[in-house]
């Protein structure tokens, strides 16, 4: 009961402290354009760039991946046998698809 | 009354003004914004004052509107023709302690509507074709072309950016198309304003690049010719930019501090600035003298 009382005050509590401090001024019409200096923009603002650490990313993961199942895998190898070696085999497989991936897209290719 | 009272402290603080220079009065309006009590505003956003210097050209004045309606409410416009330095100072705060009190407040002079209207597909103004379709707001959403670095399909953003841009020189209109923040096609659509051999001193110059790095109290002290009381400025350039006559921005920067004229043949600009990030290309166009870029943008003039 004291948590619901809790919880259900602070919200009415922040949302008192929205409602209060909001800013008077409201945004007109030039105002909600960017800011160009004067100047005005052909497209919308929004546009779509290229990540390009992302496939750097990719690699560090799927090698993480790799490492971070192969310590257990490696406790209980000795007890399973030819059955862990086999499951360990598809996983690295399916994870050496993102790193294929990763080289198709020029990972490699140091400049 | 605490409205009263918070109005009279809000009056001291530095009186926050966004510039709008014009033709020659480049350098007049540098000095008097380095003044104590003074503060430049880096938008519109930021400021209460709009401070118009020197007679502008008539096609500026629509451009001028525009950044007069990006002021927010209560603002106030001071013209800058023939006074003193000194008297436009005392206007500049007198504007500002009426704005505090709350005495003055100025109209829009652009209607309150959005500068293009919601074209839409559908009938309640939806759609479009896919991420690339629709004109929100009356504009037409980015299209892709090949990147200049790798010739990866990406968005292209095309804008106008200028003539008031605090980071561009004064009536410079730059077109510039932008992949992310990569400049990949960039034209002169206004020249630079003129202005006289006054705009290169070096103590300007300097305080030009050092604003821009972000340092505003070291600029307004190398603008007052005093030691810019920060080390090593030279080093937050880096060094291998902006290579014109056998000089880069570090070194041009390093004569700017050591309080010598530096001199640079006009540069072909976009050619310059292709294939910089935006503020990169910013602070390029702040390691050339103002009078480089004025007679790289006025081709014409010079022959």
């Amino acid at each position: 009961m004291v948590t619901i009382g809790i919880i259900v005050g602070w919200t009415a509590i922040a949302a008192a402290l929205v409602v209060l401090l909001a800013p008077a001024a409201k945004s007109t019409g030039p105002q909600a354009m960017p800011f160009l200096g004067g100047g005005t923009p052909d497209t919308h603002a929004w546009q779509r760039y290229h990540f390009r650490p992302y496939t750097m990313a990719l690699l560090f993961i799927a090698f993480e991946m790799e490492m971070m199942f192969m310590y257990p895998w490696a406790v209980v190898f000795v007890s399973e046998g030819i059955k862990a070696l086999a499951e360990m085999g598809m996983f690295l497989a399916i994870l050496s698809v993102g790193i294929l991936y990763g080289w198709r897209e020029g990972i490699f290719r140091w400049q | 009354m605490a409205v009263t009272r918070f109005g009279s402290l809000a009056a001291r603080a530095p009186v926050p003004i966004f510039a709008a220079i014009g033709p020659g009065r480049q350098a007049d309006v540098e000095r008097l914004l380095a003044r104590r009590g003074l503060r430049r505003a880096h938008s519109p956003r930021d400021a209460a004052v709009l401070l118009v210097s020197g007679d502008l050209p008539d096609d500026m004045l629509e451009a001028l509107s525009r950044v007069h309606a990006q002021l927010p409410h209560p603002r106030a416009t001071v013209r800058w023709i023939d006074e003193t330095a000194d008297e436009i100072a005392d206007r500049l705060r007198d504007a500002w302690h009426d704005l505090c009190a709350g005495v003055t407040d100025e109209e829009d002079r652009l209607p309150d509507v959005p500068p293009n209207e919601w074209k839409g597909v559908g009938p309640h103004g939806q759609g479009g074709e896919g991420m690339m379709g629709g004109t929100p707001y009356g504009r037409s959403m980015a299209m892709t072309g090949p990147d200049i670095r790798d010739g990866l399909q990406l968005d292209r953003y095309t804008a106008r950016i200028g003539p008031f841009a605090p980071m561009l020189p004064p009536g410079l209109v730059l077109e510039v198309t932008l992949q992310g923040d990569v400049i990949c096609d960039a034209t002169v659509a206004n020249a630079a304003f003129a202005q006289p051999a006054g705009a290169d001193a070096p103590e300007l110059c300097a305080g030009r690049v050092v604003r821009l790095l972000g340092l505003e109290a070291a600029a307004d002290r190398l603008i007052e010719g005093k030691r810019p009381g920060a080390v090593w400025l030279r080093g937050a350039v880096p060094s291998g930019l902006g290579l014109a006559e056998g000089t880069e921005a570090r070194g041009r920067l390093g004569a700017w501090l050591a309080g010598e004229v530096v001199t640079v043949a006009p540069v072909d600009l976009p050619d310059f600035l292709e294939g910089a990030e935006w503020s990169e290309a910013a602070l390029l166009l702040a390691s050339l003298p103002p009078s480089a870029i004025i007679r790289a943008t006025r081709p014409t003039e010079v022959a």
